[in-house]
């Protein structure tokens, strides 16, 4: 898993979203990741990762081992 | 015999804040349990740890019953708080240390 597919992967499932994911240790399982959406806007922050989590589905179980996240309902 | 469902939601009634963690609290055996500790710690807060590597059907039952993929996970008063990256935003927001402390005065 690269830091680059698990962008791809939110951006597609939330259009209009800005992503950021940065691989911290450089080995493809310790991500962080910025996500910003419009999708987001008037749901909780526990919802906002819970979308993102789901939309990362299996990965979560097996090939990432940690994502830090941080979310944000998009400004426009 | 309960289910392990029934064994997460007990834990949960049983304790004012929870935490299921990787480790316990004066060895955790992960970056974001210790952090939540941390954070705990720092607030004076009054919480009980539940190891999940010491058991791997509450480690596994617990993603399910949170819908939340991710190990640690708080509760307080019953609800989900979050893991760690929620934990520690809320902690820097000064909008966790009303929720640890209303223990004192429900108490």
């Amino acid at each position: 898993m690269t830091a680059e597919e698990i962008r791809t992967r939110i951006e597609q499932a939330l259009p209009g979203s800005n992503v950021q994911v940065r691989d911290t240790t450089g080995g493809g399982d310790h991500f962080e990741a910025l996500v910003s959406a419009p999708q987001f806007a008037g749901k909780t922050t526990v919802e906002q990762h819970r979308m993102v989590y789901s939309i990362l589905g299996r990965e979560m179980a097996g090939p990432i081992h940690a994502l830090a996240l941080r979310t944000s309902a998009a400004q426009t | 015999m309960s289910s392990v469902k029934e064994r997460i939601q007990s834990l949960i009634d049983k304790n004012r804040i929870l935490v299921f963690m990787k480790g316990n609290r004066a060895i955790p055996m992960c970056g974001f349990s210790a952090t939540v500790v941390q954070v705990l710690d720092r607030l004076g807060a009054e919480y009980e740890t539940v190891d999940v590597l010491e058991d791997p059907e509450i480690r596994e039952g617990v993603k399910m019953f949170s819908n939340w993929p991710t190990i640690p996970q708080v509760y307080i008063d019953g609800k989900f708080i979050g893991g760690c990256d929620i934990l520690r935003d809320m902690y820097q927001r000064g909008e966790l240390a009303p929720l640890v402390r209303a223990e004192a005065t429900a108490g």
